[in-house]
């Protein structure tokens, strides 16, 4: 099994999903420093996905500094480095993104988004 | 032996019966190491080209390099390197599990017993049972195994997963992924399911009505379409928009065409000279969408939109 939560969709990169998984497990700390990265063997083989695939994805996560590589071990989770809360908002970089493009496009200014999400989030804060 | 970049090339390979020209001066190249798919619907010859590349068809016309040979002289030292297993696939009825497994071991230097015993697990393949007694993702397991065991350098599957239940598609990925080695063995898989090798293959081609389509790496692809929503005020002129959009229609102040050279500024930016005041939506496309788009292109015109 592997050490964090992923579920495919069809029509995005393969590799730019299960990195945004593991990215997402590791500033959650459901993958903590140290821990044992699954082997591009076995990534390919629990999620069905191309070897060349699986070793892209590790190799870029490698190259990102979330996981390291071992001689012996393999590659195991980094210690997260710099601001853990900047890493954490970073991954809402897409979804925010969006949000302004929809508001520009809609003509609405930043004072009002802002009220929007305050409403947002006190309502789910109350349940 | 090593083949440094392409373990295919094929350099305007045509095949005609009688009148009808089943494939069509197909040149392509399939990179070592690769999972590529070659799609296209019933008809477009796929078939046809699988069994030109292994030499089991003569071509009308153009030619074929398998394993750094011509397909036409693959010998006993290129065939050992090749697995081959198609949909239809002959085998000896009259066999066990075992007895083929065993007829087969002596003809390849490379079988690999381990690998044999693994994927015997994996299939769940009851061994003392007659081939003719197999159902039909049984024989599609026996077959497949038959060809991983001596890890081919390439692997040529001809629709390996139709009309195959969920599951046993599932469990032949899995067996198929156990015996791939990373930049080792290049699989050249067929399909007309798209969805049957989306997450397998790294390269995809479309044969369709025996001529290529495209071929590209399955990120180019994904990368380059997008399907684009544009709200726009007053009137449009649609007489001259660019090559790269498809299945233009629009109305009511809305328009919704496929943009397949998609590139965030540059498609905004041609938009934009068209339609001031415009509001821009792309959305990414599955590869089904993808070929569904270029299906319906295709009718409508004669004209390659492949790059």
């Amino acid at each position: 099994m592997l050490p964090f939560s992923i579920e495919l969709k069809p029509g995005l990169p393969i590799t730019e999903q299960v990195i945004f998984a593991v990215k997402r497990a590791v500033v959650a700390g459901r993958l903590k420093p140290g821990t044992p990265f699954p082997s591009v063997r076995t990534l390919s083989q629990e999620l069905r996905i191309n070897p060349n695939t699986a070793h892209k994805i590790v190799g870029t996560l490698v190259a990102e500094g979330v996981l390291l590589t071992t001689p012996a071990v393999g590659s195991v989770v980094a210690e997260p480095s710099g601001d853990d809360r900047q890493a954490k908002a970073a991954l809402l970089g897409d979804e925010l993104e969006r949000v302004v493009v929809e508001a520009k496009q809609l003509g609405l200014g930043l004072e009002e988004v802002q009220a929007e999400l305050a409403a947002h989030w006190k309502r789910l804060g109350r349940k | 032996m090593t083949f440094p970049m392409n373990i295919i090339e094929t350099d305007r390979l045509t095949r005609r019966f009688r009148a009808t020209e089943a494939v069509h001066a197909l040149t392509l190249a399939v990179p070592t190491g690769s999972v590529f798919a070659l799609l296209g619907p019933n008809g477009a010859g796929k078939t046809t080209t699988l069994k030109m590349l292994a030499n089991l068809l003569l071509p009308t016309a153009g030619s074929a390099r398998v394993l750094g040979v011509d397909s036409r002289k693959l010998g006993e030292r290129e065939l050992a390197q090749l697995g081959y297993v198609s949909e239809d696939q002959r085998l000896p009825d009259w066999m066990t599990v075992t007895q083929l497994l065993g007829y087969c071991r002596p003809f390849y230097p490379t079988w690999d017993a381990d690998l044999e015993a693994k994927l015997l697990v994996r299939f769940e393949l009851p061994a003392d049972r007659k081939l003719s007694q197999l159902s039909r993702g049984m024989r599609m397991k026996a077959a497949l195994l038959s060809s991983l065991a001596y890890r081919p350098k390439l692997l040529v599957l001809d629709e390996p997963f139709s009309g195959l239940d969920p599951v046993v598609r599932d469990d032949l990925t899995a067996g198929l992924l156990e015996a791939a080695q990373l930049g080792e063995t290049t699989v050249l898989v067929s399909s007309h399911d798209i969805e049957e090798v989306e997450r397998l293959a790294d390269h995809v081609a479309l044969l369709d009505g025996g001529r290529l389509r495209f071929s590209e790496t399955t990120e180019a692809l994904l990368g380059r379409f997008r399907r684009i929503e544009v709200d726009y005020e007053g009137t449009v002129d649609s007489s001259s928009l660019p090559e790269s959009w498809l299945g233009w229609s629009s109305g009511g102040g809305r328009a919704v065409f496929v943009e397949t050279a998609f590139q965030s500024e540059h498609t905004e930016r041609a938009c934009r000279e068209r339609f001031p005041l415009a509001r821009v939506r792309a959305h990414p496309m599955t590869l089904r969408e993808i070929f569904i788009t270029l299906a319906r292109a295709g009718r409508h015109s004669t004209e390659e939109i492949a790059r």
